[in-house]
């Protein structure tokens, strides 16, 4: 789906390429985080995806179409990108024609657009808001009328930048299951954050980026036990596998667990040598 | 935009001295340059506007700003020196015909009128990049008493450039993701493409200055009296350099009045 | 109420404070009453519209003074009534940092910026110099003092902005959602300005956050909201210990503190619930150590 080769960039005006030598596929269905601190290069790096910045070097393949020689609008069919800012992009007013812009752009038949809008707004819940001025509803609202733009184009692939930053705790878990249950679906997910909890969540893959640099490209679990490397880049895993890792005696306590529920039934599995006289 | 307005940090004679002077300075080259009609002595002017700007040790800076401005002086000429038909035919474009008649006093009203624009815009950005903001507007408020709500948006708007030029570029590049062009051939429909940067630009603006009003308010802004941090102060040297200019004016109107200078 | 207490001031005093945006008759803020003792270090959680920013915008005067709205009830900042008091005479007890770094800094550079407050009250330029030295070296960005302020990152501008507020000597300090943008060194970085700030200095801090878990490791209280309500107040360690009123509010209990109310309905766990990943090895170890699960 995603073929990174090489790929090298640096801004127009500025000498210090910020993307040095990145290589990497992702199949289709992967579920991705991007973590790396700022100036990493992560949100650089997304906008190869949909020609939004193109290689100064190297190439990026997205569904065999090279980035390098086409637009964004070309490739808008095939990745969906959600920004941190609903408020960049809401104009419209109404729900329905801000959700319906997208296809819109895309030529597609009125009918076609009128399902995919109903279509769009019934998976985040605005089914009853088409009719409203996006601009009056709700940060969160608005949030979801972002995503739907998105959805509304069926992309393949979903590029999310940040999707839970500005949001509570309660916003921020609808976006990430709606994710996942497109992921589900088969579709794939490539998402920067800055909140490990949430990678420990959701995904299964972790690149991590350090100075235009891959530094780590493995399964979740994987790269939150390898603390040594992430310290180079200001990162911390979440609580629980760091709790896990203060435990270093051999053979390893506990089998990497990054939830709550993961390292509690862990402990409780645990047999005991001496019967509990431990508290109350 | 930040080439024109933007403070070139040096330490030279021009930069030391006081705002009010280098507005005086430029105060002065407008008026003399509105009476002179030979393109000579504009660019004569011209030439001494280029000649503080060396000694301000930013002539490099300015080359670009020059080049801009000699370049719409051309455009506003070439539109122009067709249409005057007095005086005598110096040549033609398409020899034979009527068509590109060039004429001596076509010639050289055009040249005039071009030089003129020059000089009244040059040292504008002259007068910027040896100046900073905060100096500028302590003058404006304390010499010339406009009043500090005034000097300050003024300041806030050129701070606040950079900010909304990165807001357009995000907003551009979240609408070109939902496959939105902003190359159509038709001129209607490029026009009514900039609909969906204009908004969110207009919505995200209203929002930044909202916030940044309240952060004002708890900073006590708009109370009253004010002091200022840094005050430049107006020293002899600048009222040599003042006196010196005035005289330098008065001299230059007196030759063309006496029909000298012209 | 102790000695001790009386001898410390009550800086903020919220009395029945209920406020309406124009046009809504939905209460953004519905009969909130708590108090401030000088020197404390309070943290304001809770979901999104349950009135922290509202309740922010009261304690420093904008509310009523520049928003418009049905107020009612009474704010007192060291016992002046903030419906009577200009904000600008609130902004020498009150400075205020908000969440958006670029909206908030005014000027192009970093010593203009803080300069700003202080000419505005109309303060000397001499001691305007001294309080602009004075702030940068208390934030610890002196280094900053001539830098533009387009270049900084985040976590620098927001600290400028922090800088800014206490130049004018404020007793309190007031934060919404300060690190809302930043990544996690830049939060931390806040924090611990802030920590600095109140320890050392005696600063009562006021500080909104959705981040529980930067919160239950730095303040001393933690108010939770709802609706407009104050749901909770009570010590960070107090509130872990109950992670449903966490979740009733639809926040997020630390994971640490989650894991340790767990072992502890199953009598597994020894002590306090744990604020911090370290607290929580050392309870974990002794409960391993005592069913004999740790060896070396």
């Amino acid at each position: 789906m995603i073929k990174v080769a090489d790929l090298h960039f640096k801004y127009g005006n500025i000498d210090l390429e910020v993307l040095r030598g990145l290589s990497f596929s992702i199949e289709k269905g992967e579920f991705v985080a991007l973590i790396g601190q700022n100036g990493a290069g992560k949100t650089t790096l997304l906008k190869q995806f949909n020609a939004l910045l193109k290689p100064t070097g190297g190439s990026v393949q997205i569904a065999g179409l090279d980035t390098g020689k086409s637009t964004t609008g070309e490739l808008a069919r095939k990745v969906g990108f959600l920004f941190q800012n609903p408020d960049h992009q809401i104009f419209m007013p109404t729900v329905f024609k801000e959700i319906g812009f997208g296809p819109k752009n895309l030529h597609l038949s009125k009918a076609e657009i009128d399902h995919r809008v109903e279509e769009a707004a019934e998976a985040v819940g605005l089914s009853a808001f088409l009719g409203q001025n996006p601009l009056l509803l709700s940060k969160g609202q608005r949030q979801r009328v972002a995503f739907a733009s998105v959805l509304s184009m069926k992309p393949e692939i979903l590029v999310l930048d940040e999707p839970t930053t500005g949001q509570d705790y309660q916003e921020g878990i609808e976006i990430m299951e709606m994710v996942l249950k497109l992921n589900q679906l088969g579709h794939t997910i490539v998402f920067v954050t800055h909140d490990m909890e949430l990678v420990a969540t959701y995904a299964k893959r972790v690149i991590v980026l350090s100075h235009g640099r891959v530094l780590l490209d493995d399964s979740c679990r994987n790269v939150f036990y390898h603390p040594e490397i992430l310290r180079q880049t200001n990162l911390f895993p979440p609580q629980i596998a760091r709790l896990a890792q203060m435990f270093a005696q051999k053979p390893a306590l506990f089998s990497r667990p990054l939830t709550v529920e993961e390292i509690y039934h862990e402990i409780l599995n645990l047999p005991e040598s001496t019967p509990n006289v431990c508290c109350s | 935009m930040s080439v024109v307005a933007n403070y070139i940090p040096r330490d030279s004679f021009v930069h030391r001295l006081s705002p009010l002077t280098k507005l005086f300075w430029s105060f002065l080259l407008m008026t003399l340059s509105c009476f002179f009609r030979d393109p000579v002595v504009l660019a004569g002017l011209f030439l001494s506007i280029v000649l503080v700007a060396l000694a301000a040790g930013i002539l490099k800076e300015m080359f670009p700003v020059f080049k801009g401005l000699l370049f719409i002086a051309g455009l506003f000429i070439l539109f122009q020196i067709f249409f005057i038909t007095d005086g005598r035919t110096i040549f033609t474009l398409i020899p034979g015909t009527g068509i590109g008649r060039v004429t001596d006093i076509g010639l050289t009203g055009c040249l005039a009128m071009g030089a003129r624009m020059i000089v009244i815009a040059a040292s504008f950005p002259i007068l910027m990049g040896t100046t900073q903001i905060k100096d500028l507007v302590v003058v404006l408020v304390e010499k010339l008493k406009i009043p500090y709500p005034y000097a300050f948006m003024f300041v806030t708007s050129l701070r606040f450039v950079p900010t909304f030029m990165q807001e357009m570029d995000q907003i551009i590049q979240a609408q070109s993701s939902r496959a939105h062009r902003l190359d159509n051939k038709n001129f209607v429909k490029r026009f009514l493409s900039i609909c969906p940067l204009a908004i969110p630009l207009m919505v995200t603006s209203v929002k930044k200055a909202e916030r940044m009003a309240i952060s004002m308010e708890t900073r006590g802004f708009g109370v009253g009296k004010r002091t200022n941090l840094h005050t430049k102060e107006f020293r002899t040297v600048d009222t040599a350099v003042c006196s010196t200019l005035l005289l330098l004016g008065v001299a230059a109107l007196a030759l063309h009045f006496k029909g000298i200078l012209m | 109420m102790t000695v001790r207490d009386h001898a410390r001031e009550t800086v903020i005093s919220v009395e029945n404070l209920t406020f309406s945006y124009p046009g809504s008759s939905l209460k953004a803020l519905d009969g909130l009453s708590f108090r401030v003792t000088e020197g404390e270090f309070i943290g304001i959680t809770g979901p999104t519209g349950a009135g922290k920013s509202s309740l922010v915008l009261c304690l420093n005067g904008i509310i009523p003074h520049f928003q418009e709205g049905t107020f009612l009830g009474a704010v007192k900042i060291s016992n002046c009534d903030t419906f009577h008091t200009s904000c600008a005479e609130l902004a020498r007890q009150v400075g205020s940092v908000f969440q958006d770094p670029e909206a908030q800094i005014v000027a192009p550079i970093v010593e203009e910026e803080i300069a700003f407050g202080l000419e505005n009250l109309a303060i000397p330029p001499r001691e305007i110099d001294q309080r602009i030295s004075e702030s940068l070296e208390l934030i610890g960005i002196s280094a900053l003092r001539h830098r533009a302020t387009t270049q900084l990152s985040g976590g620098q501008k927001q600290r400028v902005a922090i800088a800014a507020a206490i130049a004018l000597k404020p007793k309190i300090l007031l934060l919404d959602e300060p690190t809302s943008e930043l990544d996690p060194i830049g939060t931390m970085e806040v924090f611990d300005v802030l920590r600095r700030l109140n320890q050392e200095h005696n600063l009562t801090v006021v500080v909104v956050e959705q981040k529980v878990n930067i919160l239950a490791e730095y303040v001393g209280r933690l108010l939770i909201m709802k609706n407009g309500k104050i749901a909770y107040d009570a010590p960070p360690r107090e509130v872990i210990s109950q992670p449903d009123l966490l979740t009733s509010v639809g926040l997020r209990p630390p994971p640490v503190g989650d894991l340790a109310f767990k072992l502890k309905q199953r009598g597994l766990y020894p002590g306090e619930v744990p604020l911090t990943v370290s607290e929580a090895y050392l309870g974990l170890s002794e409960c391993l150590a005592s069913r004999g699960n740790l060896h070396d």
